[in-house]
């Protein structure tokens, strides 16, 4: 059996070695997500209550927006390269060498986001049940959004402009957003958060058995 | 047609004229008899596109895809009509034109993935290709829609009270409820009159190339 | 014994038809060009006998079988160049093969040096990929040949930015593969002569105007 993932990790490797060879590609969408936090405050005045208020709700919109800017590159350079049609041509299922390039992708994504959303909500003096909720809905929901994300970049690729994809997958992201931000305000509110959690975890199994499946769909439809 | 029409008039007639005024409400509880049938045909187009793009996809059947592609415009007005009635409705009951109401956002989700639907099809060049992708997408969106109107109403119901659905209640006298349905109907054949019509235009168009599209237009001009 | 098989493939291209009633076959040993102009159909065809695009109509069949249905045992059994060559120019020659070598589903164990001079390569392996000229991308593309184990071999413009010695060897491999029982079509609109092989051709052309 250890054959069968062979070829798992052969990709997953190709694809995170090519990320660290490209390290500022990496770093953009963390500025990105700094930058669009501080528009926050110079938009809506520096009263103190008010802010920390929305500060998790902030957190998470943009760490949405930072993800759904990074999700074209899933696909972009194997899709100009050729990449793409050799996967799916190769004696492997598509769906296990798209799964491994959707870990990947959130490794060198997902996870640096949700080390700099913790900083920054640390930073911001988010009390430390709203922290521990915005980490655990962060890790259960950033790799949701890779995956329902990796179905959309597999269909629009080498299409007109990223406004098409944006336009696709903000409406399968509000889910995620609706019970992270709920999880996160029960936390504030002392409540238990679990029901959310629970929710969040469904989502993300759901989306690991389907996702890989439609995506591998969506390219062969895209390459042909 | 004609049939969607005489139920339009009958409908509208029993609607308008005959039902009597809502006690609480007045006239202009009458907006229902637009409001609440384009609702209902919005969620079921969507399951129409889908389940032919569904079938498009796998069988390959050109027919199932032309109606995927045709029911789409059709299904986002009726989502656009729902979404304006609700708002004329909502001026003179809740003051407002829009509120954070669950059923009027899931609805305005559901318009965004119409939207995305038809601007992901328009973005292909080759026909049978869009049909594909569109359907990989409709089949994503019907098993977000349940997901996406639970968590829109549990978001809801935490953030405010029930005050709004008490102008949803079941209750509803049959002198009412009997336009309604008619209403309903006419909704239905004039969907299915449209999309037929559509359809058609866009097989032609289709096969613009077949020798009996040709045979047509010919004995179509020489009869003229 | 396996047999490549397409019958009354047709392509329509933006309301005009590419191509239509393209039938051949193809038995063990057998080699084939598709030639034709510039927007001919060419790749449209390769890529049709690869599985990537679908035909408007038409089947493509191995074993008799058609393709779609046997998608596995086909792609077991067939390996696809393509214009662009699928190899990454962040990697280094060396985890670009490893790729390939992954993917290709041998248990062989990868020799990799040998693999590059049946190519005609030889430098040096932790060299990226981005560095090299077109010609030996291509080379490094072209790999995938010895390292698959695939009786049918789908080419498209194979020899393109390769130099004379580089298209010599691609021509030697063609020919030494279809004479161990391989099968290759390969697409150019080049007037190829390969010495000791003999090769069938389909031309695609005008299709008679309407």
């Amino acid at each position: 059996m250890a054959t069968r993932f062979t070829p798992f990790i052969c990709i997953l490797k190709r694809d995170l070695i090519i990320a660290c060879r490209n390290r500022y590609e990496l770093i953009n969408p963390l500025l990105f997500f700094i930058m669009v936090i501080v528009l926050f405050p110079l938009a809506m005045g520096t009263d103190q209550t008010m802010l920390r208020d929305i500060t998790a709700g902030m957190i998470w919109v943009t760490a949405l927006l930072a993800s759904t800017l990074s999700l074209d590159a899933m696909f972009r350079t194997d899709f100009e390269d050729g990449s793409v049609e050799q996967l799916t041509l190769s004696n492997y299922p598509l769906t296990l060498l798209v799964g491994a390039k959707i870990l990947a992708h959130w490794l060198v994504t997902g996870v640096p986001l949700i080390l700099v959303s913790l900083l920054v909500g640390y930073i911001l003096s988010l009390s430390y049940a709203a922290l521990m909720a915005l980490f655990i809905t962060l890790l259960l929901g950033t790799p949701i959004l890779s995956l329902i994300g990796a179905i959309a970049v597999a269909l629009t690729i080498g299409l007109r402009g990223g406004m098409l994809l944006s336009l696709l997958i903000l409406p399968l992201y509000m889910p995620v957003l609706i019970f992270s931000m709920l999880a996160v305000n029960n936390a504030n509110d002392g409540l238990s958060i679990s029901a959310e959690c629970y929710f969040l975890a469904g989502l993300l199994v759901l989306a690991i058995t389907l996702a890989p499946v439609a995506t591998a769909a969506s390219l062969r439809i895209r390459l042909s | 047609m004609l049939l969607s029409l005489v139920l339009f008039a009958v409908g509208l007639y029993g609607g308008l004229v005959m039902a009597p005024a809502d006690y609480q409400q007045g006239d202009s509880f009458r907006i229902i008899y637009i409001h609440v049938p384009s609702a209902w045909m919005s969620l079921f187009v969507y399951m129409v596109m889908a389940i032919s793009g569904g079938i498009g996809l796998i069988w390959h059947m050109k027919i199932a895809e032309i109606v995927a592609r045709s029911s789409a415009p059709i299904g986002a007005s009726f989502t656009f009509i729902a979404l304006v009635t609700g708002a004329i409705w909502g001026k003179p009951m809740w003051g407002t034109w829009w509120v954070w109401d669950a059923r009027l956002t899931s609805e305005l989700i559901l318009l965004f993935l119409y939207l995305g639907f038809i601007a992901l099809q328009s973005a292909f060049e080759d026909r049978r290709v869009a049909a594909r992708a569109g359907a990989i997408l409709a089949l994503v969106g019907i098993v977000n829609i349940p997901i996406i109107h639970y968590s829109v109403e549990w978001w809801n119901t935490l953030h405010q009270g029930p005050t709004v659905t008490k102008f949803d209640s079941p209750s509803i006298h049959l002198s009412m409820l009997i336009p309604l349905l008619i209403m309903s109907l006419a909704f239905t054949s004039y969907y299915f009159s449209v999309m037929l019509t559509r359809c058609r235009s866009e097989i032609l168009e289709y096969e613009a190339n077949a020798n009996w599209v040709k045979e047509l237009l010919t004995t179509k001009t020489a009869s003229i | 014994m396996p047999r490549f098989e397409t019958q009354q493939l047709e392509s329509i291209r933006r309301d005009n038809i590419l191509f239509k009633d393209i039938s051949f076959s193809l038995d063990q040993g057998e080699l084939l060009q598709i030639d034709g102009v510039n927007g001919s159909g060419k790749s449209t065809l390769l890529r049709i006998c690869a599985g990537l695009t679908l035909p408007n109509s038409g089947a493509v069949l191995w074993d008799n079988t058609s393709i779609d249905s046997n998608r596995h045992h086909y792609l077991q059994n067939m390996t696809y160049v393509g214009h662009q060559n699928g190899v990454k120019d962040a990697l280094s020659v060396h985890e670009n093969i490893q790729v390939i070598h992954a993917l290709s589903g041998t248990s062989d164990v990868l020799d990799c040096t040998s693999t590059l001079n049946q190519v005609g390569l030889s430098i040096d392996e932790d060299v990226l990929l981005g560095k090299l000229s077109a010609g030996q991308k291509r080379r490094v593309g072209l790999c995938r040949l010895v390292l698959n184990t695939s009786q049918l071999w789908l080419l498209d413009e194979p020899f393109t930015s390769l130099d004379i010695e580089g298209k010599a060897l691609i021509e030697r491999l063609i020919v030494s593969h279809c004479q161990q029982g391989g099968m290759v079509i390969f697409a150019t609109h080049q007037a190829i002569e390969i010495e000791g092989a003999d090769i069938r051709h389909i031309h695609l052309g005008k299709t008679n105007g309407n």
